[in-house]
């Protein structure tokens, strides 16, 4: 194969909405795949710590921001209140919090399922405890 | 010999072990968590007993409770199950040194097949084809560690020595990116695993999963029962799994099959096992062996005609195969359809109380399942609640009795991946056979774009 020839499926490659392109001549075969075709194979995954995993579902907000009176749980699973056992809580009572501020973690099959402020208010009481298993739509904070 | 099993596990594994000793005539102990304590089998078994909290750590984690409650049970064997214990080496140890028989291969066999450096360099040993890269862990020295890269050609694939199941590894396209990514793979896995080794392989672009179940006794015996295809998978998760693997060479993969019962000979393996090799263009390449009992293991019990966990169990009491290669024969086609208490959109978990639970039955149709209706699916697990396996006489006839089955089968209260698996049957690249390991991630995509 020449190297005009090479330079030339590359081009055709790179014009085109291909993934990757085969080419074989007299015995010898050419491969090309794209970069961004290969970033998107799912092999390179970083291991994270199971306490640290990002969530996987953002909670939607479970109550419209003008009556948020309280927060519900958005599914049923364990809550936790703290990011590590040994760190301090995500909120306490008496706080004021901000819209998408990150008030607890539900954790559910091995997933973290991150629960956030629908709006801006004040923490006046938190209404479970870390480790507690809580139903879908069962109260979690209390806002002033 | 013993006479009465501990089943140190949960789910729909728990209820297939129990059935499996029922079936021999042995007497069966249930440890659960607290979280468990309703399930319908463990009111089934001759025995239950609490060994903790429902967290997995405090429970199916804790080996000192469940060598304690093997020990006040007079359970003489532990079946370990998948997941939880079941590949721990530490844990087989003590079992054996309690007196206890351990239900799977020695801590020793476990041991060399957990480091998948020396599980490569075993298999190598014994002639089991493997992916190309060296079977050592990477040296320190820069230049040597890129030398050993472009021998083998990019792309290349960084793994972590101690992991598997698809965590720990890292691809790189080029040389530029090779340090870095070796540097950050190597301290993940210190992380992770403990263990900061890693070893560098081809990266193969288009691969199939194609998997042998063997099955070897304590007296130098061993066969390999069929081959299956698990290629369907998201996240390193297998979705859809079958058996055989459709489209590949019978008398090559007689010779694969052949290679790896030659190499559990070599290497002293007792119980049942599967290879894992990526399949691309005709070749074989090993990538792990899973040393226990494979949430897959349904569709090769439906094609060879045999039942898997009773045979591990017998080989477990010390019996002699009774399995003679060249009668073993694969019997149409099996498909199973792992179903997962989960958004089948979002896959986000969806535990909680099943409401309804109607499930296909019917000529070829197998359900293995823990769950009812009123069953309350358990937060603290992983998500599969029931596996559905169909048989048919060939590929297509079994292709339809799933599309039938998925059809038929209705669970109420909870979110399932049914409807997801009802999608996939009707995908063509699937219903064709012989797709790629990266072909459902693909389709997601599409999906979500469309």
């Amino acid at each position: 194969m020449k190297q005009e020839q090479i330079k030339t499926l590359i081009d055709a490659l790179a014009a085109s909405d291909l993934a990757e392109l085969e080419y074989s001549e007299d015995g010898s075969t050419l491969r090309l795949v794209k970069q961004s075709a290969l970033a998107a194979a799912p092999a390179a995954r970083r291991p994270t710590a199971a306490r640290k995993a990002p969530a996987a579902v953002s909670a939607e907000p479970a109550l419209p921001a003008a009556a948020a009176a309280e927060c519900l749980a958005p599914l049923y699973g364990v809550v936790h209140l703290q990011p590590a056992p040994d760190e301090p809580p995500f909120v306490q009572p008496g706080q004021a919090v901000e819209a998408g501020q990150m008030l607890c973690v539900i954790e559910a099959m091995k997933m973290f399922n991150e629960v956030r402020a629908d709006a801006a208010a004040t923490v006046q009481a938190v209404l479970v405890h870390s480790g507690q298993e809580v139903d879908a739509g069962q109260p979690l904070f209390r806002f002033g | 010999m013993f006479d009465t099993v501990l089943i140190a596990n949960r789910g729909e594994i728990a209820l297939r072990i129990l059935r499996a000793c029922r079936g021999l005539g042995l007497q069966t102990v249930v440890a659960h968590s607290e979280a468990d304590r309703e399930a319908s089998y463990v009111a089934q078994a001759d025995q239950a007993l609490c060994i903790g909290p429902s967290a997995p750590g405090q429970s199916y984690l804790n080996q000192s409770a469940i060598l304690f409650a093997a020990e006040v049970s007079g359970a003489q064997a532990i079946h370990p199950g998948y997941g939880f214990l079941s590949e721990n080496a530490g844990f087989a140890a003590r079992v054996e040194q309690a007196g206890l028989v351990f239900i799977g291969p020695s801590a020793a066999c476990i041991r060399t097949m957990g480091d998948k450096v020396s599980a490569k360099r075993a298999m190598r040993k014994a002639g089991v084809p493997c992916v190309p890269g060296p079977d050592e862990a990477l040296p320190q020295d820069p230049a040597a560690v890129q030398a050993i890269a472009r021998e083998i050609g990019y792309p290349v694939i960084v793994k972590a020595a101690g992991g598997g199941g698809g965590r720990g590894m890292r691809v790189v396209h080029d040389a530029a990116a090779l340090l870095d990514a070796m540097a950050l793979t190597r301290e993940e896995a210190r992380q992770a695993f403990g263990n900061p080794e890693v070893y560098i392989e081809k990266f193969l672009l288009h691969p199939r999963h194609v998997e042998i179940q063997v099955l070897a006794d304590s007296h130098g015996n061993a066969v390999w029962l069929g081959s299956r295809d698990c290629s369907l998978q998201r996240r390193h998760q297998k979705v859809i799994e079958e058996a055989p693997a459709p489209g590949i060479d019978e008398a090559l993969m007689a010779e694969v099959g052949e290679r790896c019962a030659a190499a559990c000979r070599q290497i002293g393996y007792c119980g049942v096992g599967t290879f894992e090799f990526l399949y691309e263009k005709g070749a074989f390449y090993f990538i792990e062996m899973n040393t226990r009992l494979q949430v897959e293991h349904p569709v090769t019990e439906m094609t060879a005609g045999i039942d898997i966990v009773q045979q591990q169990l017998r080989m477990a009491r010390g019996e002699r195969l009774s399995l003679v290669q060249h009668e073993l024969r694969c019997q149409g086609h099996a498909i199973e359809c792992r179903i997962n208490a989960e958004n089948p959109e979002t896959f986000a978990p969806s535990p909680g109380r099943i409401t309804g639970w109607q499930v296909p039955g019917g000529f070829g149709v197998r359900v293995d399942s823990h769950a009812n209706a009123g069953y309350r699916v358990p937060p603290y697990y992983d998500s599969m609640i029931a596996k559905l396996i169909v048989h048919g006489s060939t590929r297509a006839d079994a292709l339809d009795r799933m599309r039938l089955a998925l059809a038929e089968m209705r669970i109420d209260g909870i979110a399932t991946n049914v409807p997801l698996h009802r999608e996939l049957l009707r995908d063509e690249g699937f219903a064709a056979g012989g797709v790629d390991i990266h072909h459902l991630e693909r389709w997601l995509q599409q999906r979500s774009a469309a």
